[in-house]
Formats: structure tokens, sequence, C-alpha cells
């Protein structure tokens, strides 16, 4: 067996393959932003707490600070990027605008990737389950509540057949 | 020609506004959910460096070596800086009180845990956190003082070798004859209070990219900053540049709340681009240097006070004793949040004459900085528990104790004893829209049943003031140096009628550039979306301070009316031309240039200003043919503060009541906010939906403050919290629902009647939720004196009043 | 926050995983299973190892399944697994309240079994389960395999009882016999968080008296600690205020020497194990015999 202190990567970033040479220790936030320009992905904290970077790696969302970019290896990785299409905005972020679910938007593709899990695996979620999702996440603007009102917002848009994006 | 600016909002040329004073969705949201926004760490220039710090382990120490050649050798290596460098090129930092500020890297002593003592640029972030590892530093450790206490006595390590001691101010302000107050008061209490350390923490932290041009000797950096023409001004004193070669570059970004700091950081990365001969150099402070070392820390405080009561339940007067612990340095502005204070000393209430025994302390800890409130929140903290001692004292319900105590509706403008000016208000109507929001009876019923099961439940009532639109002369006492706070618009009108709108501060989530288009979709008769609002760099833009102290939504809205208003005279003038009449026969009205009294003789914006740019030649040669202005706007009649440091400083005076529920479990201390309830008076809202975002998040950010947030020093000032493990800021758990009730005194001083209101709720949530623990607490004949009531105090408090061990 | 350089190996299976381990001086390697823990350490440099060896791609290693005894996890199935897998919740009920407990759904999706088993964090919810569960390690090294017992596993802070050259490669968790009770409490400061302290409590209930309790304290001391002394106090006694209060003085005679941190002094964590103690085993009590 073999040990690197290079990796070759290959995996699937919003449906585009990518193969890519990498330092090992680079986490997937850092590959994303400084290797293919998503920059959408934003940083927070870098140790797992405020849940800013998260993005969806097989349809789950993760933070992508814990997590090195070679465990993406043959996964699929989904950003914020990925969810407006055709020049549409995706539902969730339809419901954002619509609930001021944001003000510095700094933090807010972190609550859209893990609120995104959450409506592509369950149609209907109730106001516990919506919470746990949001729960992982900090922001530090709104105080949540408008966040909250635009996670059922976001539900009611996509279980109105408002999705594009459910698998 | 002197302009008028509308003072309400039917003053606006429409019959009707169809976007100020509403919510309207936001025209920064899509591109802030698209991720098209640049934030700093977005941004690549040519070769590009990247900036790691290496920070001093010990709060206070002599460095004997450093040995940076290690990691000069490693690869990706480009430029690396110490202490010597800032000393040969950069000046020590300005600081308040003045000569309070050092290099921006340690030279031979290091101050505080965190410290930079050396700064490598590299060519990616990785390898530079690798080479900081590789420089050697051999410090001598000194001793160490972490407590103001043991600060201010004679014998203590001093801070700084070049000050005599550590104290850095101490001053008695008496404003009205205080001690004939408290000698005839029939009821005088006294309490201690604690606040601790807590801070910003935006969810971006501090990031730049400098670029020293050694040729011309311009430095041009591009960041995550919050005042860019302040900041400017602030690296060109740092590198004895002329102003005018300092240009910089605000990105949008997440957050600030006071707290972006970065100052220092920014000028080690400055010293490292001119090491590497100009190349640019990027630092993003991680959350780690953030928490550790950045602008994070604010009001770590000390607090003796006292209130004079007479035989009415009048208070009749007021002191405050505060030591307040600024940490090394006094170059992060933390004593501004000493003086801040005086723009709203006394409150809500009508109290006569108060007294300010003001230290200001240096220890071996992080310079305190800024946040939002920028000092008043702890003042109201204590002033609220006061109150309710006193009520429960004299057997009175805290709600009319303050109703008793509350400036009258008629009363203003109405002088406080600090010397500020309130602008309007009415607190009684607040209070009683609070109280019925919350249904006060039920609550308090409810209450007694819950007392009678021996719950601990308990409701607060507090009330506060939020000073709107800042003024450098509320902080004359601490030596801040200021010379008033321009904010200017450029608006212009391009060929086929487009409007834009030049500002000199960039996206930071209050939601400005919204209001910006609200104002000249009305204005014109545009839609919002339409109306193109762009930040520009400090060498363009008007002059501009950017959001901070609650002024910038009603700074900006003075400053975009006035330039629409300039822009309006002139197509007044050029249509009068046109249609060959006066100008005062012509009006703007809807988006259409009327001849007044001839229907149907009238032209678009668009044409005005299509005819303005493509037909010059008909105008008269005194009028400029852009259709284009520039309004730079001040908060009118302020004044320079007198010895007692009284001045007419900040504009507005906002109002809130916030009625509060929690319920303490007894086993665990553990605090349940049940109920949240408030009503505020922020003047005209120009937009409610932000004007509500702005309130619901300060609400939580001051539960945060009564609650959880706090960074815990030891005994050798070694910080404690330097994760988000450990530093706790609220989540979705943490928040009750906000129900909100506006009322609407519109302030006679500023534009559209608009008071500032972005610091907001912070004013009165821990106030108001400290009130409400302690009303908890009473039956058991204890109360806390610190913020925040972590559950282990709490516990620790019923324990003891239980008679436990 | 960028973490110092290392090699990294992702094998596939677990004989080249031990292959690789063997290879390298064990004190160099750092085993990495879904990272939520690691991860931090790495990036705060307080983690510096030479080489991380992922196990995240050994895919035998995840799966939940149905056995005689009760159920096996693969050491590398997530907590999200964990927690959406019926039969855990509804065979394997207080498990399943541990798993839910932990962190928050963005963590659960990968973090692992395994993972926190082995990174035994005083302060986490599965060694307490485990221990209180009776769970079986399943390791394998170099020289095959063998089964440690929960109560043996965790040693101290960050310890097991893991061989160097071994891994952890399933968790057994015995099934509950019909009519235990069971709870499951913590204190933390937010939603979320690493408790402040937590117990797990199971007994049954015979004729009214209690019989077989366990209780386990979690957060209060350099392990996950199983309070046998407590456990005497209440067994063989009817379920009363008065069987349960009596477990307040060894569970604190049990917490010798509680940890101590910003966020809780000794005395708080002391008292806090004694009132979350008493509450587990009442709510265990109320949910023993004809079930919740």
């Amino acid at each position: 067996m073999t040990t690197n202190r290079e990796y070759t990567l290959r995996l699937k970033v919003n449906g585009d393959a990518y193969e890519s040479r990498i330092d090992p220790r680079m986490n997937l936030a850092d590959y994303l932003r400084e290797e293919l320009g998503l920059t959408a992905t934003h940083v927070g904290c870098e140790h797992g707490v405020c849940g800013i970077c998260n993005v969806l790696v097989d349809g789950r969302a993760v933070r992508s600070c814990l997590m090195l970019a070679a465990q993406a290896e043959g996964r699929e990785v989904r950003t914020v990027e990925g969810l407006a299409e055709g020049g549409k905005l995706h539902p969730i972020q339809e419901a954002f605008i619509e609930e001021h679910g944001l003000q510095c938007g700094f933090c807010t593709g972190g609550f859209m990737m893990a609120v995104c899990e959450l409506l592509e695996n369950n149609a209907s979620p109730s106001e516990e389950e919506i919470k746990d999702v949001v729960g992982g996440q900090i922001c530090r603007c709104t105080g949540y509540n408008a966040i909250m009102r635009a996670a059922h917002n976001a539900a009611a848009k996509m279980g109105a057949g408002g999705s594009s994006a459910a698998e | 020609m002197a302009i008028e600016i509308p003072k309400n909002l039917s003053e606006l040329p429409t019959r009707q506004t169809r976007f100020v004073g509403r919510g309207i969705r936001r025209v920064e949201d899509a591109a802030l959910l698209t991720g098209r926004v640049e934030f700093v760490d977005d941004v690549v220039l040519p070769r590009m460096l990247h900036c790691a710090i290496l920070r001093s382990p010990f709060a206070h120490a002599r460095i004997t070596r450093v040995d940076t050649s290690a990691a000069e050798a490693l690869e990706g290596v480009v430029a690396v800086v110490t202490g010597e460098d800032a000393k040969r090129w950069s000046f020590p930092a300005q600081s308040s009180p003045d000569g309070w500020g050092i290099h921006c890297i340690a030279g031979e002593k290091v101050h505080y845990v965190g410290e930079p003592v050396a700064a490598v640029a590299a060519s990616n972030r990785r390898v530079a956190e690798d080479a900081a590892e590789l420089i050697e530093v051999d410090y001598e450790p000194l001793d160490v003082v972490a407590d103001p206490f043991v600060a201010m006595q004679s014998d203590s390590p001093r801070v700084l070798d070049d000050q005599d001691s550590n104290v850095m101010m101490d001053r008695i302000f008496t404003w009205g004859d205080v001690d004939g107050a408290f000698a005839a008061a029939p009821h005088v209490f006294n309490e201690k209070f604690r606040w601790n350390r807590l801070g910003a923490n935006p969810t971006e932290t501090f990031g730049c990219i400098s670029e020293w041009d050694p040729m011309e000797l311009n430095l041009t950096i591009h960041g995550s900053i919050q005042s860019p023409g302040m900041f400017g001004l602030g690296r060109a004193a740092s590198f004895g540049l002329p102003s005018n070669k300092v240009n910089i570059i605000s990105h949008p970004h997440g957050g600030s709340f006071g707290g972006k700091g970065g100052t220092r950081g920014c000028d080690i990365s400055c010293l490292l681009s001119r090491k590497a001969g100009g190349r640019p150099v990027k630092w993003i402070e991680d959350r780690g240097e953030y928490l550790l070392s950045g602008g994070s820390q604010a009001w770590d405080r000390h607090y003796d006070v006292s209130l004079a009561v007479d035989a009415d339940g009048v208070v009749t007067g007021l002191k405050v004793g505060l030591v307040d612990d600024l940490g090394a340095t006094g170059e992060a502005y933390g004593a501004i949040s000493a003086a801040k204070p005086l723009a709203a000393f006394t409150g809500p209430y009508t109290i006569p004459v108060a007294q300010y025994d003001l230290k200001l302390v240096a220890t071996h800890k992080l310079p305190c900085g800024p946040y939002r409130g920028m000092g008043p929140p702890p003042h109201f903290f204590v002033l609220e528990q006061m109150m309710d001692i006193a009520a429960r004292a004299l057997g009175e319900d805290p709600a009319e104790f303050r109703r008793k105590n509350f400036i009258a509706p008629d009363a203003f403008p109405y002088t406080i004893p600090s010397g500020n000016e309130y602008d309007s208000g009415n607190y009684p109507e607040v209070l009683d829209q609070a109280l019925a929001l919350a249904d006060y009876p039920a609550l308090r019923a409810a209450q007694a049943e819950a007392r009678a099961e021996g719950r601990l439940v308990g409701i607060g009532v507090a009330s506060a003031i939020e000073p709107g639109v800042f003024d450098w002369n509320a902080y004359a006492i601490v030596g801040m140096p200021g010379t008033g706070v321009p904010e200017g618009a450029t608006v212009s009108i391009d060929i086929v009628g487009m409007a834009t709108v030049r500002v000199g501060f960039s996206l930071e989530g209050q939601g400005q550039y919204t209001l910006v288009s609200q104002l000249v979709a009305d204005y014109f008769g545009y839609e919002p979306e339409s109306v193109r609002v762009v930040h520009v760099d400090t060498q363009s833009a008007p002059p501009s301070f950017g959001p901070g102290g609650s002024r910038l939504g009603v700074a900006i809205t003075g400053a975009v009316l006035g330039a629409c208003e300039r822009i309006r005279e002139k197509m007044c003038r050029v249509v009068a031309v046109l249609m060959q009449t006066e100008p005062e026969n012509i009006e703007l009205m809807d988006g259409k240039f009327c001849l007044k009294g001839a229907p149907g003789a009238e032209m678009t914006v668009a044409e005005v200003a299509g005819t303005m740019l493509g037909r010059s030649d008909l105008l008269p040669p005194d009028i400029d043919p852009r259709p284009e202005a520039t309004h730079v706007w001040t908060a009118p009649g302020r004044t320079p503060a007198d010895e007692e440091g009284r001045a007419k400083s900040y504009l507005t005076a906002a109002q809130a009541v916030h009625v509060v529920q929690v319920e303490i479990d007894r086993d665990t201390g553990m605090v349940e906010i049940q109920r949240y309830c408030l009503a505020d008076d922020c003047g005209t809202r120009l937009n409610p939906d932000t004007v509500e975002g702005q309130t619901e998040g300060s609400v939580v950010q001051g539960i945060g403050a009564a609650l959880l947030e706090e960074y815990v020093y030891d005994a050798d000032a070694q910080p404690l919290c330097t994760s988000f493990m450990d530093y706790l800021m609220p989540t979705v758990f943490d928040v009750p629902e906000i129900e909100k009730v506006a009322v609407v005194t519109p302030s006679p001083f500023t534009p559209l009647g608009a008071k500032g209101c972005g610091e907001g709720a912070i004013h009165t949530t821990p106030a108001a939720i400290m009130c409400a623990i302690n009303d908890a607490l009473s039956p058991l004949g204890t109360s806390a004196r610190e913020v925040p009531a972590a559950p282990a105090r709490l516990w620790k408090l019923i324990r003891e009043a239980n008679g436990g061990g | 926050m960028k973490s110092a350089p290392f090699e990294y190996a992702a094998p596939s299976t677990i004989g080249d995983a031990l292959q690789i381990l063997a290879e390298n001086d064990p004190d160099e390697v750092k085993l990495m299973a879904g990272g939520q823990s690691l991860m931090p350490l790495l990036n705060m440099r307080l983690a510096r190892p030479e080489l991380v060896l992922d196990l995240g791609r050994i895919a035998d290693l995840d799966y939940i399944r149905e056995t005689d005894a009760g159920v096996a996890i693969g050491a590398m199935t997530t907590k999200r697994a964990v927690e959406e897998s019926d039969l855990i919740r509804q065979q394997h009920p207080l498990f399943w309240e541990s798993t839910v407990a932990i962190g928050h759904p963005q963590i659960r999706n990968r973090g692992t079994v395994g993972g926190s088993m082995a990174q035994a964090d005083p302060a986490s919810e599965y060694p307490a389960a485990a221990i209180a569960l009776d769970v079986e390690m399943v390791v394998q090294g170099a020289s095959g395999e063998r089964i440690i017992a929960a109560e043996d596993f965790f040693v101290t802070y960050l310890t097991t009882a893991l061989e160097p050259g071994e891994i952890l490669t399933e968790v057994r968790i015995p099934r509950l016999q019909p009519g235990t009770g069971w709870a499951f409490d913590e204190v933390a400061r937010r939603h979320g968080d690493f408790a402040i302290v937590g117990a797990v409590a199971t007994l049954a209930l015979e004729g009214g008296v209690i019989r077989d309790p366990r209780l386990v304290i979690f957060g209060a001391a350099d392990r996950a600690l199983r309070l046998r002394a407590a456990e005497e106090a209440v067994a063989g006694r009817p379920v009363s205020d008065e069987t349960f209060d009596g477990t307040a003085a060894p569970i604190a005679q049990a917490v010798e020497d509680p940890l101590s941190d910003v966020h809780a002094s000794e005395e708080y964590r002391r008292h806090l194990a004694v009132v979350l103690g008493g509450r587990v085993l009442r709510v265990a009590a109320s949910r023993a015999g004809g079930g919740e």
C-alpha cells in the first residue's frame, strides 16, 4: 500500500467532473475555493462549529472544513453555485429573499445547503425537524427567526413542486 | 443655494410613496444568495502572496531573540517581517487616550497573548503557517497583571514601559448637585455589578489584501472594512503617508457590529508587501486569530452604582463608578465605549443630576474595541437593575416605577444632565404598548401560580435609549480626535434616464443599498431594482464614514435626498428653459417635470436627462449639463463638549421597552426565555422589514450577552476562549419568538423623521433578561449581579441562598 | 488555521489498513474515521501526524446488522445512518437517543460510530451509552480479532484499550431485556454542544423493586463513569423518592475529581452528576416494566 504527499483527486462538483493534484492536507472548503474558484462556499471558523461552509456530499450536508478534499474522492459535491439553475433562483433562495432570511449573507450558504438536504429528503418537515437542521449553523445578523420562516417557506415552495433539484 | 431635505414622507415629490416606509425585497439579496458577491477572501490578484502571523504565547515577556532564518529558507516564502521592520517602517498605532498605542509587531516586549511577533508572506496560507512555525523566538517571561484593581496599584507590573502607571484615565464627571441630591434622598441604593468581556464575532473575520507601491509610495488596500475613509486615514498615519496616497477598496463583508478590527494585521500585511517588493499580500484573519487577538473583545467592566430616590419614588440622582479594563493598549478605541454613555447617561428617565467616576485601566489582556452599542448596553444593564432594586425596596411595580420616572412626551427636546439632547419620544406610549403586547397582568398572574409551585419564574420590564447618528463630540472626554462625520452620495442619471448612486461604504448586512434604491425610486419615479447602487474606493468616493453609531440609515437618507434635490433643482431649470418659463413654475411629481397649471406639458426624467446630455448646446452656459449631483450630509446642530464632557452629540434618541419572562431550573441554573415582547420607537421606519431584522438580530446578540458570551482569562491573563467551543453565541435553540410592536414618533431633526436604529435592541435586552432573572430569584432573597448569567453562576447563587455550603 | 503537512492513505480494505499501520510508527499515524473530531485538531495544528490513515473508504465497515444477540454496527457507519435506522430506533432506543444528542445533523452526516468510540472524549455520549448497554468492541490487529467490553475499553481522556496497530471494526449492542427501562439526559450550554454532564441509566422492575440498575455519567471525569455504588443504592429497593435521593451521596463521592473549565466548576459538575443521575434513574423506572 502506498501513502501520498500529493494526491490525485477525482470528483464531481455541481455536475462537472474535476481531476486535481492536491496537497492531501487541503480541506474540501479550501479546495473548492482555491482550486476551483467556487467561492460561494464561505469559511467561518475552520473548526466545524459555525456551519457556514456546509456543502452537500452525495446529498448530505457536511462541513467542508471538516473534510479533507481527498475524502471527497469519487463523490458528488454540490455547492451554493449549484442551487440556481438557468438564471432562475432555487426555491430556497427565493424563500430567503421573501422572508428576509439574510442580512450580510455571509453565513447564508451554510444554512441553505443544510435546508436543501432536509427538503430534498422530507417534503413536509415539522418545526422541530427544521430547527434541528437550522440549529447546526451560526448566524450573527438575523437572530434566526427569519431563517426559520425562510425554511418553512421553502418547504412549501418545494412541496408544491417548485424544486428542480430533487433527485 | 441651500438644499431642503424632506423632513417627512409627504414632502417627497410623489403623490403616494410606493417604496420608502414599506418593506420591500432587498436589492442586495440575489447576488448574496448565489455567491456572486465578492468578499475579500474571494479576491485573487496577480502575484498575490499569503500572510500568516506568529503570535505571542505570553501575556508579558521580554523578547530576547528572534531568528527567522529557517522560515526564510522554506520553499515558497518570499518575505518575513519582525518588530524591527515595524519600527523602521511604521509608527505606533493611534490610540484613545493618546499615547497608548504600540507598533503592529512587538519589538522588545510583548504585552498580551496573541500580540504579533513576526509574520510571513508565502505562496499560500498553508506554507505561510508552516514558515511561521519555523521562526524561533526566545521570551523572558515578566510579571503579569490581569486584574484592573491590581493594575491600579502603584507597585503593579506596568503594561507599557513609557507610561507612569496603568491608569489611562481617572476622572470624576459631576453634572449638577449630586452630593446634595444624595444627602437629601430618603432612599439611597448602592450595588456592585460585573459585566464580563464579550464581543462582536461577525461570521466573516477581518481580511485584507495590501499592495505597497515602492515607486510612487502608494498604498492600495482591499478589505472587509467597515469605515473605509477612517481606515485609510489610520493607515496613512501608520506609515507616515499623505492621506491621498492611500486607497481603500472595501468589499462587502460578513457583518461587523463594530468588531471587525483588523488594523494591526492590515499594517503587517502592508509591511510584508513592502518587503516583498510590492507584491500584494493577503491576510485573512482566521477564527482562532480573531478570538485570540482580533477586534473581538469589548466591555470588561466593574461597576459600583448608587441611586437616590425621594419619598414619592422619583429618582433624584445617579452615581456610576466604572473601572473599565481596556486591556494592554488604547489602540482599539475601547475608551470610546466608556465615553458614549454620556449620550444617554440617565436613560429614559428625568434623573436631574448624575456623576460618572471613570477609571480606564490597562492590563495584560487584548485591547478592547467597539461592539454594537459601543458601551451603553452594560450601562443600561446596571441602571435598570438599580431601578428594579429601588422599585422592589419601595414595593412598587417595576413597570409603573419606570413610568413615573419617564421623561414626558411634551418635554422634548430634552437635555439630560450629561449634556446630550434627546430629539423626541413618547415613552409612556411605548411602555403601554409593550405591556399590552405581553398582557402584563396575565404574565404576573401566571408567575404567582408558578411561584406557588416553587418554580423560579421571573418577569423583566426594562427600558433604554439608543443614541442614534453619532458625533465625535460624544467621545471628547477620552481625547478621541475627530472632525465631523460626513456621509456623501452621488446620484447620476445617464443619457437614457437610468440612475446610479455611488456611495463610500460597502455591503454589511443592514440593507442600506435597498434603502438608497427606495429613496431614489420614490423621488424620481423608478422601480428600486432599476436603481443601481455601487460602492467606490476612497479615492473616488464622496466623503463617507459608513455604518457605525446607528447613523447610516439617517445619514445616507440625507445624502441621497440632498443629491436628488440638487438634480431636481437643476432639471427644473433645464425644463424651464425648454418650456420657456421660470423654474418656479416647474414641479417634479411621480417622475415627471410638469408645467404647473398646464396639464400635459411635461417631460419625464429620462427625457430631461437625455436632453441635458445629448443637447447641452440648448442649455444656458451656466447650467452644468450633467444630470448628476453629490450631497454630503452631516448631523445639524452638534456642539463641542464643555469641560465636563457635555455636548449635543448624538442626533436622535430611539427608545424601547422590553418585557421578558424567564424560568430558571433550580437544579441546573439553566435559564429558559419563555416570552419575549418589545415595543420600540425609532421614528419613521424607512424600511420596516430591515428595521425588524436589525431588532431581531440585536435582541439575539443581547441574549448572547445576558446568558452565553464571555471571554474568560485566567490569572496569568491567558485567554481561555479561543474557539467556538468556548465562546458561545446563540443558535436557533436559544431564541424565543420575538413579539414586536412599533410606536412611531418622527424625529423633528432628521431626514424623513427617521432615528438611528441599527444597534438597537442590545441596549435593552441584557438589562431586561437580567431584570427577569432577578425577579425570578427574588423569592430566594438573592440576585445576579454578573453578566452573563451562566448556569453555573446562577446555580451557585441558588445554592447559597438555600443555605447550602 | 491550516493543517501541518501529512501523508495520506485511504485503503479500501481492513487488511490494507492494518498493513499500513504495521509499516509505520504508530505514534506518527492518526486514524481518521469521519474526521469530525480529528479535523479541528489538524486545522489547529494540535494534531500533527506524519500520516493520516483514512478508514472511510473501507466499505466493509459500513453496516447495521441485526444479530441473534442484538445489533452489530460497522465502525465506519455514520451517526446519521444510526439515527435513520428503524431497527436502532425501535430496538435500541437508548443508543438512538444518545446518537441524536451528538452535535448537529451536519456533524452526524460525517461522524461515525467507531470514530466516536475510539476518540473516547470524556464528554461524549457514546461511551456512556456503550457502558450502560454492555456493548462489545470488536477490534482487529495484526494478530487477529479480539473483543473488549465497553467498560474496559475507555481508559482515560482520549485513550482507549486499543493497542498500537489495532483498529476498532465493529460495535455490538446486546438487545435490551424486555421490560428494561432506560433514560438519557444531559446538560449542555447550548443544544448540540458537548455536554457539561450527562447520564444514562437502564434498570428492570420486578414487583415494584429495582433490579439490575446501570448508571453511567459522562462529562464529569476523565472518562464515562459507571457508578456502581449508586447502582447498589437503588438495587433491590422500591421505586420511591427516598430510593432515588439515596443516590446523591454515592454519586457525589464517585465523582472524585471532576473536570473544571470555562463552562462549569468542579462543584457544579459534581452537583449536575447528582441531579442527572437521579433524573435518569427516575425516568428509567417510569419506563420499565410494561414498556414506556
